[in-house]
């Protein structure tokens, strides 16, 4: 698992969105992630990444964390001239991201792979730092993109 | 983050334009739009996608869906998709079983 370099320099305080976890709720959490991402002047590509991660976890916390019931997902964000850093912290049972990845197997179609596998790897390969922890009884997952990062999204499995 | 659907038969093809973003809030319209195109029965299935400035991986069940509803010698092609848009459906190895074309 890696850390987030000390190599970012971010803002020290981070700004605070805290949304139900409802699929209706995804758009404001998209639109507070690319003013992040416009804040840190990460380039299209690097935003369109960001969004991507965010969105993909944002929606398996809805769909498969709380399963359909009453939650709230906190999205905190840090943004500077290095990049974004996005936490999300959910009370959701105890998920790993890394561990419920499915990267994409050759000749396994994709409906028949576990439902939200697809969209986390999918995350996992936007991204260019990723930590996991969970306290509390809360996950909290925490992603960086960079400004000068790379673009680790494999292009093909 | 609204979707536009439309739905139009050019000939022997059935073709979806679609125009928004698509992800998990907006998938089920296009879900509904493949349904009715599967019906038509022509030999194409050709997904106009260059007006979409966001998929998740909400769109990628949907293509699946879509595989899975027409016939087997039917062709999905998705048209005009942007960088990001292709790259995510290369990710998910859907290139192998649905035409990408840039025309």
């Amino acid at each position: 698992m890696t850390t987030v370099s000390d190599m970012v320099e971010l803002a020290r305080t981070p700004v605070v969105l805290e949304v139900p976890a409802t699929v209706g709720a995804l758009g404001e959490i998209a639109s507070f992630v690319l003013r992040l991402a416009g804040r840190a002047g990460l380039d299209k590509g690097a935003a369109y990444r960001l969004r991507l991660a965010v969105d993909e976890l944002a929606t398996n916390i809805v769909m498969h964390g709380y399963r359909g019931g009453d939650g709230r997902i906190t999205v905190r964000g840090r943004s500077g001239p290095g990049g974004v850093q996005i936490t999300i912290e959910d009370a959701a049972p105890a998920f790993d991201p890394v561990e419920g990845r499915l990267p994409p197997v050759p000749g396994v179609a994709p409906e028949d792979r576990r439902i939200g596998g697809l969209g986390i790897h999918l995350a996992l390969t936007s991204v260019d730092e990723f930590s996991y922890a969970h306290r509390d009884g809360r996950n909290i997952s925490m992603l960086t993109v960079k400004a000068e990062g790379t673009d680790p999204c494999p292009p093909r499995p | 983050m609204p979707l536009s659907v439309s739905l139009s038969i050019e000939g022997d093809t059935t073709v979806i334009e679609l125009t928004g973003e698509l992800d998990a809030k907006t998938a089920p319209d296009f879900h509904q739009t493949i349904e009715k195109a599967a019906g038509h029965g022509t030999s194409t299935v050709e997904i106009r996608m260059a007006g979409v400035g966001y998929m998740a991986s909400a769109g990628l069940r949907s293509l699946v869906f879509a595989q899975q509803k027409v016939a087997n010698n039917v062709t999905i092609k998705v048209v005009g998709a942007i960088e990001p848009v292709s790259r995510t459906i290369r990710t998910a190895g859907l290139d192998r079983s649905i035409l990408l074309s840039d025309e």
